[in-house]
């Protein structure tokens, strides 16, 4: 990072100062570029004085939901290791003194949607991180026993996380719910074919050939960076990128009938979990029913929820309820959450649960909880948009589905449009028995 | 509006040290203010110098239950359901993080709602109701975190709980924060009510206070603070660790499906010395956190495969597996060198502890090379700007260098040090500090008297894999296999898990 003399430093603020004041009347505070190149990739700029802080994310719009081939779960997840591996030119150990010289702090992730690749670094770094970035996406190159060393770290962290009673949980919700679409499947995948991951190699060349392609990336860059000469290097190093994605074909899932259930084993000790989910819809800020949906799960188990109040603080028998609607391409789960303390109230929560969902069918909620709410989410993302790392974390899961940032202000707008009446609509959609499945973990231990 | 947050930011890292942070500005002893002109929030860290090292003996997690009865807690102002619905519209709240030697009550919210805000926050220090509802509600928290998670749910936090409790077996440092099943029982009210007295006091306290809050807020805190009872308790002496003899082991005994592995001794090297910052140097190519520069890391994991990850540390970092750069506000006066391994195949549990202390020995006996020591001194002096983008994270490093008494910013001493450190100086100050003959080991595995006789045995580790393996790993492997590490019989001891965090 280049040192700022304290002329340069104000300066600058008197720019920032002059830019605050053009803003428009969009939530999201900062202005951005975006442009897509002949080839299909496209580029998300927002500049911030951070200063000399660049956060660059690589965003690919292939998660554990492509994975539609049997056998395959978690290459993805899998796939993301691989990335790191090297090319010709930069075989694994290069790439990782670049990052080291440049005192990157370099990481990547997979979800059920997306796999994100990101590096935090100076503003003087940026062209070396759009070379080496540019290079591995277009050349990655390993070799057979690098491919199968992996497969080993793949499994370590799988047993690292395997401990973990909400990981079995979650692993057990998917494989019941679903029949048919890859959300069945965890990103983590099954075991059994996290187990022959080493004998994926040539399946894994195929893999970057569909999803690594430019038409199915975005490239986010948010910091201090001047956008022009940004998407001038953009250009120069990704420009030779062939496009060429091939959408996996995932198959729908059909209409969910009947109520399903499950009970899971925690080889462990811990206190029963239950989880009730229901097929929700996929992000879309048109949607009033979805849109309501998330301030419905929140009106009904957050913090300052009737049923929380009951359930935590007054009477005791749960150690937390929460829940979740989630921003997913496809039809995700809206689930509801809650560790009980005694096995012999698991039928009572989940009754209240159960209770509370009819009762948003039936009544109204009260105006000043849902001003107070559409409120909070309001400040909860400004507050949350306070360095270039987090703006483009906060963004990453919209990017990926959506390819823009615009679907912000679109479920915000919609979001202030929701009544009570909505929220009574959402409820009666989704929360349904048809749509349920209820899963609950015991440990095996007392 | 929030660009201009990072700008000043920089100007408070860049600028003379004897400015950073807004120090300049503090007319008290007790206040560290970091004002950020144009953030359009505001960060509060409220530190009592008070920890799990104050737990009176038999109400060990004292410190934490107390810090919880406050945050987590009924007022005398609100009930704890009112607190939830006024902070509720808010998206802020507040918190309280009990550590050895530390307690903080953090919170940050946006300016436009700091009047709605700072009274709920200082109601929660200044007017607590302690209520036995309440209590009974975090107790069972803690229990729950004790009993289940700790022994069951995450074998790699139980190993490095057991690598520091077994260091500081005796000491005031030799509890975690969250207590012991038993003492954690026997808390009662007058318990908390009595602590609080004693500990929360005006003289006890220091005001951490960041963002775009006006000057008005500073006098009216230092005013409100002022309200608690005068006098300071008496300072808890430096913990003293009990002297490693050897490689000392204790392994718990769990059906575990794979093994987890820490290792430490202490080290009389803290923030703000010159030896910490070479210090720093040598434990960042060996094994820099969660990077896979680490060089444990590209031993066990990258050529080998045996698990997800292989770190050092010459801090405490508690909550590894969920941070990338290091946590404020855990300060101790005694630290220790950790090297953590993630889960292995139990088959592989020696020979990745043999990997790991050869890489340890070989470091501080050979030293590191020009060319590693130049590529991570580098690599260090711009890591270190991402260790606290925010301005609650700066103010958190602000509260820290007045721990460690430290002159200005420790991160721009960091900086600074890696101009003038020279490789002379990280491999003295290896050789220093780093006395590897004495080494806790805690092994959290499957079949632990196996495990034993294989220790004291010294036995051979010879490792199999199912995919090929390059030459040069398999002809480094032979000299794994055989490393080694002896220990004595009367240095295991097995633990069963259900036993732990009781007396």
């Amino acid at each position: 990072m280049v040192r700022f003399t304290l002329g340069l430093c104000l300066l600058l603020l008197a720019m920032t100062i002059i830019k605050s004041s053009a803003k428009s009347d969009s939530i999201f505070p900062y202005k951005y570029q975006k442009e897509t190149l002949p080839n299909g990739l496209t580029v998300i700029m927002i500049p911030m004085e951070s200063p000399g802080l660049v956060a660059y994310y690589s965003v690919v719009k292939t998660g554990s939901r492509d994975e539609v081939e049997p056998g395959k779960s978690g290459f993805a997840h899998f796939f993301e290791h691989m990335m790191f591996r090297g090319t010709k030119k930069y075989p694994a150990a290069v790439y990782d003194s670049i990052v080291k010289s440049i005192g990157a702090s370099a990481n990547a992730f997979t979800t059920d949607d997306l796999t994100a690749y990101h590096l935090n670094f100076a503003k003087e770094d940026l062209e070396k991180v759009i070379e080496i970035e540019s290079d591995r996406f277009q050349n990655l190159d390993y070799e057979k026993t690098a491919f199968q060393t992996e497969a080993g770290a793949i499994y370590g962290e799988y047993r690292k996380n395997v401990t973990q009673p909400f990981s079995l949980l979650n692993e057990t919700m998917q494989n019941t719910a679903y029949d048919v679409h890859t959300y069945k499947h965890t990103t983590m995948g099954f075991e059994a074919d996290i187990k022959a991951m080493p004998e994926g190699y040539e399946y894994s060349k195929s893999f970057f050939k569909k999803f690594y392609r430019p038409d199915n990336v975005v490239i986010l860059i948010t910091g201090d960076i001047d956008p022009k000469a940004t998407l001038d290097l953009i250009k120069k190093y990704y420009s030779s990128w062939e496009k060429g994605y091939v959408p996996p074909s995932v198959l729908p899932e059909p209409p969910q009938t009947a109520e399903r259930t499950a009970e899971v084993s925690y080889p462990g000790k811990t206190l029963p979990i239950i989880n009730i989910a229901y097929k929700g819809d996929a992000l879309d800020p048109n949607n009033t029913d979805y849109v309501a949906a998330r301030l419905l799960a929140d009106l009904a188990f957050s913090e300052n929820s009737d049923l929380y109040k009951k359930l935590v603080i007054n009477e005791q028998k749960v150690q937390f309820i929460s829940s979740s609607v989630p921003m997913n391409r496809d039809l995700p789960l809206f689930e509801v959450y809650s560790m009980v303390k005694k096995p012999e109230d698991l039928n009572y929560v989940r009754d209240e649960v159960y209770r509370t969902l009819e009762e948003f069918k039936t009544k109204p909620v009260d105006q000043k909880k849902l001003d107070d709410l559409k409120r909070r989410n309001k400040y909860g993302f400004l507050m949350a948009l306070d360095a270039p790392d987090n703006v483009a974390s906060s963004l990453t899961r919209l990017i990926a589905i959506t390819g823009g940032i615009e679907v912000i202000d679109q479920l915000y707008k919609k979001s202030d449009t929701i009544t009570p009446q909505d929220i009574m609509s959402a409820a009666k959609k989704y929360f349904t028995p048809e749509r349920r499945t209820f899963v609950v973990l015991k440990g095996v231990q007392q | 509006m929030k660009n201009v947050i990072f700008l000043f930011a920089s100007i408070l890292l860049l600028i003379p040290s004897s400015m950073t942070f807004g120090e300049e500005k503090v007319s008290e002893k007790n206040m560290v203010l970091l004002p950020v002109g144009n953030d359009p929030t505001i960060s509060f860290r409220i530190w009592f110098k008070v920890g799990s090292q104050n737990d009176p003996a038999g109400k060990e997690g004292l410190a934490a239950i107390t810090a919880s009865m406050l945050t987590d807690a009924s007022t005398q102002v609100n009930s704890y359901e009112q607190v939830l619905d006024k902070l509720f519209p808010l998206a802020a709240d507040y918190s309280a993080s009990t550590s050895v030697e530390q307690t903080i009550i953090y919170g940050r919210t946006h300016k436009d709602n700091i009047d709605e805000y700072y009274p709920l926050l200082m109601d929660a220090m200044l007017k607590p109701a302690f209520k036995q509802e309440d209590l009974d509600r975090i107790r069972s928290q803690a229990l729950n975190y004790l009993e289940n998670s700790m022994r069951y749910a995450s074998d790699e936090e139980l190993g490095k709980a057991i690598l520091y409790n077994t260091i500081f077996a005796g000491s005031p440092y030799g509890h975690i924060t969250t207590g012991l099943v038993e003492s954690v029982k026997s808390i009662t009210l007058d318990d908390i009510g009595n602590f609080y007295k004693k500990y929360y006091t005006a003289d006890n306290v220091i005001v951490g206070l960041g963002g775009g809050y006006d000057a008005g807020l500073v006098e009216k805190i230092r005013k409100d603070l002022d309200a608690l009872p005068k006098g300071a308790p008496k300072t808890v002496p430096k913990p003293k660790a009990k002297a490693i003899n050897g490689l000392n082991v204790t392994i718990v005994d769990k059906d575990a499906q794979s093994t987890a592995i820490s290792l430490g001794f202490p080290i009389d090297v803290l923030r703000g010395s010159k030896d910490y910052y070479a210090l720093s140097i040598a434990n960042s190519w060996l094994g820099q956190h969660r990077n896979s520069a680490s060089h444990l890391y590209q031993v066990i994991r990258e050529e080998r495969g045996l698990n997800y990850g292989d770190y050092s540390y010459i801090e405490n970092f508690p909550r590894g597996g969920g941070r990338m750069v290091p946590p404020q506000n855990v300060c101790r006066r005694q630290q220790i060198f950790e090297v953590w391994i993630r889960p292995v195949p139990n088959e592989t549990k020696h020979f990745a502890l043999r990997a790991a202390l050869r890489e340890v020995n070989n470091l501080v006996d050979k030293g590191m090379t020009e060319s590693n020591f130049r590529l991570t001194r580098d690599f260090l002096k711009k890591f270190v700007l991402n260790y606290a983008p925010t301005t609650m994270e700066r103010l958190g490093y602000a509260l820290d260098d007045r721990f460690y008494g430290i002159k200005g910013s420790h991160l721009e001493i960091f900086r600074k040090m890696m101009d003038e450190i020279k490789l002379s100086d990280v491999n003295k100050a290896l050789k220093k500090h780093l006395k590897t003959g004495n080494i806790q080991i805690a092994v959290v595995t499957k079949d632990a008297a196996g495990f034993r006789e294989a220790l004291i045995n010294d036995a051979p580790s010879p490792i199999t894999y199912k995919t090929p393996k390059p030459e040069s790993v398999l002809n480094e492997d032979k000299e794994i296999i055989k490393y080694p590490i002896k220990v004595k019989p009367g240095n295991v001891t097995i633990l069963k898990v259900a036993d732990i965090f009781s007396k």
